[in-house]
């Protein structure tokens, strides 16, 4: 019974939520970019140059308020000038976006190292700049059970998985919205009723961007209060996947993070209380999980139709 | 929506409109007017140039010369937004509309100005209001994409009415209905003109002009053949301005060989009634002998495509037997059919005959590369780079983008490959079906040549094709197609437009 009860335990929800925050971040990130059509699979590369950025930010200029701020706009900024590279060779260019997107992934992974290096130097052991406070809810977070999961975060979390709201409203209740997902499907029937084209895929693209890159800021501002070069450890990439898992829709994309985020939850929570299962296992279970759910899910997925597909209004094919 | 209509308005007025494509005047000095309240039939065979008017009317494509007026004001269309903020809205043959959305989706994406609000409950009231009122009841939260091609289209009027068109302009509406949608569509249209549309309907059919137009245009070559009011025409008036009295279009080199004997191709009996097709083809029974150019004439979608395909490979042979120079090839394949002689020129070049992203000389091979044992891609540069010497064909060299080539030296570069594929056998049967829509004279006049050129080689031709001239022009008898049967045939010499004509449409309906 002992066992079942922790699968229940109130820190280890706490912890679902924290580990959620950022994956649904870049998976949202990346939602709005697959939503007119490019894939981007750079994200990795952009979570890690958030994080470097926003580690080099505070590290820098100390922890207050506003170095805070500066230190997630950095990281998105920096994000966005990938993305800008990538639109600028895949929209204007009309290049292939899995290339580009790879080629831009290293290029970020080796960008975020270099700027860490640069800034901090090659140390023994690692600086920390702490992470952000908790905020706990006054009165809500007295609630026994529910207060202790759901209102005692930093700001970090409550702001990270509120964006779920406006990306969800944005895409699926207003004109806006409808007309991004129509750039994704049918870039032709777009660009025939006159509508801005090339606009509404950039737009959709810094904001996608900036998003990746505040998940990346993520990591070190509030969950390690260091930098790795391992940091992000691959949750750039389980974005990209949970996009493919919710379908392209941003509730079940959140569903999608939080069951993730519960299942690396799990592995820290049963690595404490049991040694019966090897650690590395644990630490296996979100990919394993991943697989699965690809394998399952992939195959009756509804992409959007011109994902990847470069537009040309005069293509002759 | 729409304004009542006025005496005396005029709701499009086209004069003397002319567009070039390169060297072939798809449009010349053509001049075309629309009441409100009037459903106006524009007829003509492929290629006439219905599309391309229509084209300049929507903003897709610039004229060279002439004007439009909407509603007595001189408007310039240069996109189609222009021509949407003008009230046009034109119903394309392959519906531009958005797969994954709903039925509303599709509508309100075209009609929402507004970034951040909209009102969808009382948009989805009033669509729902104009659907009941004009008959295009669909439901419209269903995805376009699980829809029967008869809703699509009921979507894609209410989007382009809901937009605030009061000129509605269709591309032939009716190619991909059943019966009963089609009388449910004419219904509809009647209904709009009623309230004051102008609706312009391209038609290939001509009994559906005389059910739902008030007026009727004719267009042959590019140019204005005549115009006139429905109630007060005959058929046959229409038929004649459609067939043209002249055969100066098209000149051809008279062949200096006999029919011989020996098939060369052979259907007996042959049915095909497999797959979801809009024609299913009954008891064929034709041959084409050596030195025999034969043609299939036919309002386009009378199972012209199917026949093609059939003879091609691509589709099975339900009962009867298909025979080329001697060969049972009833059940062969694609591969075993060209080994055997049968060289295919297909209609749709673009998407059936080429590689467009490849190198010339791999669209060259193609087919061809079952002839021989081995070849390397040194030999086919070498063959493309004779081919293109001895076909004058127009390009960089063999290793250009296909795509890059215009229209008319794609088609030489195909004909060459048939020709191969027919001299291979030692003069084989040759299939082509519309060789020159789209191409200048001079590369019409070219794949013409050639054609006649492969009967003297010993081999023999099978031509279909919507181009009447082309087919009297060119052919020692002419069979017509209607109805996925053939419905008789004429031998050169007797031949009476009139009558092919009669043939062609009287089976319809």
């Amino acid at each position: 019974m002992d066992f079942l009860l922790d699968l229940v335990d109130a820190d280890m929800l706490r912890t679902t939520l924290v580990v959620a925050t950022p994956l649904l971040l870049a998976a949202l990130g990346e939602l709005l970019l697959e939503r007119v059509g490019l894939l981007n699979l750079a994200i990795e590369g952009m979570v890690g140059v958030g994080a470097a950025m926003g580690f080099c930010v505070v590290f820098v200029a100390g922890r207050t308020v506003p170095t805070v701020l500066l230190a997630i706009a950095a990281a998105a900024l920096s994000a966005i000038l990938i993305g800008v590279v990538f639109g600028w060779l895949t929209l204007h260019l009309q290049a292939n976006q899995i290339t580009v997107g790879l080629a831009l992934l290293i290029l970020g992974l080796g960008a975020s190292s270099l700027l860490y290096r640069g800034v901090v130097g090659v140390t023994t052991t690692p600086p920390s700049i702490g992470t952000l406070p908790l905020w706990r809810i006054p009165g809500l977070s007295e609630i026994p059970y529910l207060g202790r999961v759901l209102f005692q975060h930093d700001l970090f979390v409550y702001v990270g998985l509120s964006t779920l709201l406006p990306v969800w409203w944005v895409l699926h209740r207003t004109p806006l919205g409808l007309r991004l997902r129509a750039v994704g499907e049918s870039p032709k029937a777009v660009d025939a009723l006159g509508l801005p084209l090339a606009r509404l895929r950039w737009s959709a693209l810094v904001a996608g961007c900036a998003l990746i890159g505040i998940a990346g800021s993520f990591f070190p501002l509030s969950l390690v209060g260091g930098y790795s070069d391992d940091i992000a450890s691959g949750r750039g990439w389980l974005a990209l996947m949970l996009v493919i898992f919710g379908r392209w829709r941003p509730w079940t994309i959140a569903a999608g993070a939080l069951l993730f985020a519960y299942v690396e939850a799990l592995q820290f929570q049963f690595g404490v209380t049991s040694k019966a299962i090897p650690p590395q296992f644990l630490r296996m279970l979100p990919y394993v999980l991943a697989i699965i759910v690809l394998v399952r899910v992939y195959g009756r997925a509804q992409a959007p139709a011109a994902l990847t597909k470069p537009y040309d209004r005069e293509s002759r094919f | 929506m729409a304004e009542p209509a006025r005496a005396g308005d005029v709701a499009v007025e086209m004069a003397g409109i002319a567009k070039s494509f390169g060297d072939v005047h798809a449009l010349d000095d053509v001049t075309f007017r629309v009441a409100p309240g009037e459903v106006h039939g524009l007829l003509g065979e492929n290629g006439a140039g219905k599309t391309t008017l229509m084209n300049v009317l929507t903003g897709l494509y610039l004229a060279d010369r002439g004007d439009v007026a909407l509603h007595g004001q001189h408007v310039d269309l240069r996109t189609p937004s222009d021509a949407v903020g003008h009230g046009v809205g034109m119903v394309h043959q392959h519906f531009e509309l958005v797969q994954a959305f709903s039925a509303l989706e599709n509508i309100l994406l075209g009609a929402v100005t507004a970034t951040w609000s909209m009102d969808t409950a009382s948009h989805r009231e009033r669509i729902a209001d104009l659907a009941d009122h004009y008959g295009f009841t669909v439901d419209l939260d269903t995805r376009v994409a699980d829809m029967e091609v008869g809703d699509q289209q009921k979507v894609e009027i209410l989007r382009i009415l809901y937009a605030g068109a009061d000129i509605l302009v269709l591309d032939e509406p009716t190619t991909h209905l059943t019966p009963a949608e089609v009388d449910h569509l004419f219904a509809s249209v009647r209904e709009l003109a009623a309230e004051g549309l102008a609706v312009v309907l391209i038609a290939h059919k001509l009994h559906e002009v005389f059910a739902v137009c008030d007026r009727v245009t004719v267009l042959r070559h590019g140019r204005l053949a005549g115009s006139l009011d429905v109630a007060a025409a005959a058929h046959a008036d229409v038929v004649a301005m459609m067939m043209g009295d002249d055969a100066t279009m098209v000149e051809a080199r008279a062949k200096t060989c006999d029919i011989g004997e020996d098939e060369v191709l052979s259907l007996r009996g042959v049915t095909a009634t497999g797959g979801a097709v809009d024609v299913h083809l009954h008891d064929l029974d034709l041959q084409v002998h050596r030195g025999e150019f034969v043609g299939i004439a036919g309002v386009a979608g009378n199972g012209q495509r199917e026949l093609m395909e059939l003879l091609a490979g691509l589709r099975p042979i339900t009962t009867g037997r298909m025979h080329a120079s001697g060969v049972d090839v009833t059940h062969a394949r694609v591969d075993e059919r060209i080994r055997a002689g049968v060289a295919v020129l297909p209609g749709d070049r673009m998407r059936e005959g080429v590689l467009p992203a490849s190198p010339l000389y791999e669209t060259y091979a193609l087919g061809r590369h079952l002839l021989h044992d081995h070849f390397s891609p040194h030999d086919l540069q070498d063959q493309a780079r004779d081919m293109i010497a001895r076909f004058d064909v127009r390009t960089s060299g063999p290793t250009a983008p296909t795509a890059s080539l215009s229209g008319g030296n794609i088609q030489k570069v195909l004909v060459a490959r048939a020709l191969d594929v027919s001299e291979h056998a030692g003069g084989g049967a040759m299939v082509v079906m519309n060789p020159t829509s789209g191409l200048d004279v001079g590369a019409a006049a070219f794949v013409h040549d050639q054609l006649v050129r492969t009967c003297e080689a010993g081999g023999g031709v099978l031509l279909i094709s919507e181009d009447l001239d082309e087919l009297l022009a060119l052919c020692d008898r002419v069979v017509v197609l209607s109805h996925g049967r053939l419905a008789g045939q004429q031998v050169a010499g007797d031949y009476d437009r009139l009558v092919l004509g009669d043939l062609m449409v009287a089976a319809h309906g």
